[in-house]
């Protein structure tokens, strides 16, 4: 099986649905004639041409609104965000019309639009550059929120968000376009809203997605195994909204104990979310309080060291799920 | 206005108090500065005064309850109003306060409880139709419940059994009564393990925690000891509830061995000198019926050691030193389950006639734990003495902000070279424990010369 760079897996999958659907086309600051900020659709103007991949001026507000539009209209945007940390400046258009306008239309309208980008702590970009927004946007009745953490399951889940009816906000992360994976050369699709059990264990749940999970659990789950002899079931929820929450329940219910990561703030953070549905749905399977391990509440620090000590890191969640593991 | 008399905080670590005693009933007028009540601390029995003139209307908490820093415990009312009305309103708003219930009784009305509750009186998981349980938990069709029997609530010091949610959903399922298990999770939770796997588990069953530690042998000087506390001669294992004062020595003394580098210098004193002279002292002194102890001289050797070596004689919080032109000598007090430190201020300025007659007041009020807050608080160095138990040497931990605490040992006839003679002298260990931070270890030793100095020539406390 060819083995490719997560950001050759996005442009594979917008290559391929843009040769299926003429209606699918890119827009963003840099996609077109600078081959995209983190070179993700590099060669892509050059195939479809500047009707189908053009840039935009720095203006989220503006061509976020734009796709939605158009997506009302029957097209099917892929609109790039250089940083999701940007689209604060555009939630209007995202939660209040992109979520909101098939519902409010009594389904006179869908709204087929992908938003990607970049999301998270890609560090050292300071404090207003690193939001983590899966649960500014998992929160929202009408959006569909994807986060992957393999080229494989980024191309398969992006290939599905652009044949979805429904707003998807696609999460990906500037410190994984270089990651290297299996992907198939023929094609393929990934089901949204569909759990990953990446590992079966039978001691703990351990929940996660998208760079956290690439960056500390899955180290953080070989080193238990290995110094520790606690035998992790790693689930990788990949989408965040609607959540799979029979698939982590189904293995809670095995191993009776449960640990979060992720690298959110703590408070109503996207792990907070997740917690009380598993709570909700497992309580009386739990033989320990759920563990729940996130980034410290503190804006994020340009400085490397403070950046790196705020986040989730192998020791913590090495401890937390002995913790839950009474060990 | 009617004014409200609320459970003041009394210390640092005070979070409820117990009203021991009122000392005006309904009805009674009281004055503005008139103590009202008698409020048990962590630390003491104090009295409380109260702050507004008028005539007692309610008191809503009775004798012998507890009550929370900040609720309400009486109500004053004021000017011209009347009582009645006053204490009716006060009533009204007060919370519910539950009947004091003693514990034997506690117990005796949860013994049905348990018992209905291990019988097989349990209804389980009927199959039938499981949808999908709604997360927000208010959906249209639902499983059938599963209805577990009540927790029994075990007289173990009046604690709630802690028990996972799965290892309850077990013990249900196998009719396995949970106050006969011992919890191995934190804080005593039980847990599957303990369910599934009991032998694994170290503790026999019927025992609710680990063995506590030896107690200390019963001071001569202790009031009858509660039952709790009566300890056990036949291989039985209790458990002890943690009285306030217990928990707040455990907290205190944890921080200091935490958070302060100690580190100890002893001392050998000979105190030939001190005990003859104490002997011709205590018989001029004979008409006043005072006899002064061997601890009054340390107590006066230490007040002047400490104002010539002022570095040991000071607090510090973290990033100031504070030395005191003064001595404030607190006095570690043993008493029933627990020690208390009473202040003797100024002591450097007494005599030992008023230092005897000052600690023995101070010691006495102590163990009847009558002091003032202000007793108890603004010590310069503290002494604990040990000597009257035989004690030949040992080390004290620091009473923080202080920086230095000393040991003092019993004086005792040992055999020690003199020239080359092998002489009996009455001889004692002193032992400084010191906070390394602020004091190095040739200052306490420069500390304890000048104290061994005063003591083998008592004379020199006049110089």
């Amino acid at each position: 099986m060819p083995i490719i760079q997560f950001r050759e897996a996005l442009r594979d999958a917008m290559t391929e649905e843009m040769e299926r659907d003429e209606n699918v086309f890119l827009m963003g600051e840099e996609v077109a004639q600078y081959n995209g900020a983190y070179k993700v659709s590099e060669g892509m103007l050059e195939k479809f041409g500047p009707r189908r991949v053009f840039d935009t001026p720095i203006s989220e507000a503006g061509f976020a609104g734009l796709g939605v539009g158009a997506a009302c209209c029957g097209l099917r945007p892929i609109i790039e965000f250089m940083s999701w940390s940007f689209t604060l400046v555009c939630m209007d258009q995202l939660v209040n019309n992109a979520a909101n306008i098939r519902y409010m239309s009594g389904g006179q309208f869908k709204i087929p639009v992908v938003f990607r980008g970049g999301n998270g702590i890609a560090h050292q970009l300071g404090a207003t550059h690193s939001h983590r927004v899966e649960a500014v946007y998992a929160r929202v009745p009408g959006l569909i929120v994807v986060s992957p953490s393999t080229p494989y399951d980024a191309k398969g889940l992006l290939k599905s968000a652009i044949r979805c009816d429904d707003p998807v906000i696609f999460l990906e992360s500037e410190k994984m376009l270089a990651d290297k994976g299996e992907v198939p050369a023929e094609e393929y699709l990934l089901p949204i809203g569909t759990a990953n059990v990446e590992r079966e264990g039978d001691q703990v749940t351990v929940v996660s997605y998208g760079r956290p999970l690439q960056r500390v659990v899955r180290p953080a789950v070989e080193h238990l195994r290995t110094d520790h002899g606690i035998d992790v079931e790693l689930i990788d929820v990949r989408t965040l909204r609607p959540l799979d929450v029979d698939t982590i329940a189904d293995s809670v219910r095995k191993t009776n104990r449960c640990v979060i990561v992720d690298e959110d703030w703590g408070y109503c953070g996207m792990g907070s979310g997740i917690l009380f549905k598993i709570q909700k749905r497992c309580f009386d399977d739990l033989d320990a309080p759920i563990e729940y391990v996130h980034s410290d509440e503190i804006p994020v620090p340009f400085s490397h060291p403070l950046e790196e000590a705020m986040l989730p890191s192998v020791d913590r969640i090495v401890s937390a799920v002995k913790e839950a593991c009474y060990r | 206005m009617s004014a409200d008399i609320t459970m003041p905080q009394l210390s640092d670590t005070m979070t409820e108090g117990t009203l021991v005693k009122w000392l005006k009933k309904e009805g009674e007028p009281v004055k503005s500065g008139e103590k009202i009540a008698e409020v048990e601390t962590d630390k003491a029995v104090m009295e409380m005064e109260c702050f507004d003139a008028g005539v007692v209307a309610a008191l809503v908490v009775p004798e012998g309850q507890k009550a929370a820093v900040g609720s309400l415990l009486a109500v004053i009312a004021t000017g011209s109003e009347n009582p009645a009305e006053v204490k009716q309103k006060a009533m009204a708003r007060s919370q519910p306060t539950p009947a004091p219930v003693s514990t034997q009784e506690a117990a005796a009305s949860r013994k049905p409880a348990m018992a209905a509750s291990s019988g097989s009186n349990l209804i389980t998981a009927v199959s039938g139709e499981i949808h999908e349980p709604d997360e927000i938990g208010h959906g249209a069709t639902r499983q059938p419940p599963v209805v577990f029997p009540p927790l029994p609530h075990p007289d173990n010091g009046g604690r709630r059994l802690r028990v996972s949610p799965l290892a309850r959903r077990i013990a249900a399922r196998q009719n396995i009564d949970l106050s006969a298990l011992s919890g191995s999770g934190p804080g005593g939770r039980i847990v599957k393990e303990d369910l599934v796997n009991p032998a694994a588990r170290s503790s026999p069953p019927q025992v609710t925690a680990p063995p506590p530690l030896p107690i200390a042998p019963p001071l001569p000087t202790a009031a009858p000891v509660p039952s709790a506390f009566v300890q056990a001669g036949n291989g039985e294992q209790q458990v002890i509830p943690l009285t306030k004062m217990r928990s707040a020595i455990a907290r205190s003394l944890l921080a200091s061995k935490q958070n302060i580098p100690h580190y100890y210098e002893t001392i050998d004193v000979d105190v030939e000198d001190v005990v003859n002279l104490r002997a011709k002292l205590n018989e001029l002194l004979e008409p006043e019926k005072i006899r002064l102890s061997i601890g009054d001289f340390v107590s006066k050797a230490v007040a002047s050691a400490l104002l010539r070596n002022p570095a040991v004689n000071a607090t510090f919080d973290g990033t100031e030193i504070t030395r005191f032109g003064d001595v404030h000598l607190g006095m570690a007090v043993s008493i029933p389950d627990g020690l208390i430190v009473p202040v003797l201020r100024n002591v450097h300025l007494m005599g030992l006639k008023e230092i005897r007659q000052r600690s023995v007041d101070l010691v006495d009020r102590a163990r009847a734990q009558r002091l003032k807050q202000d007793e108890m608080t603004g010590g310069t160095f503290t002494v604990s003495n040990l000597g009257t138990y035989g004690i030949r040497e040992f080390a004290a931990i620091i009473n923080p902000p202080q920086v230095g605490i000393l040991a003092v040992a019993a004086a005792e006839k040992r055999p020690v070279v003199r020239g080359d003679q092998i002489v009996s002298r009455t001889m004692m260990s002193l032992t400084l424990s010191a906070d390394h931070r602020v004091v190095d270890g040739a200052t306490a030793a420069e500390f304890l010369r000048t104290l061994k100095t005063l003591l083998e020539q008592p004379g020199m406390m006049l110089a």
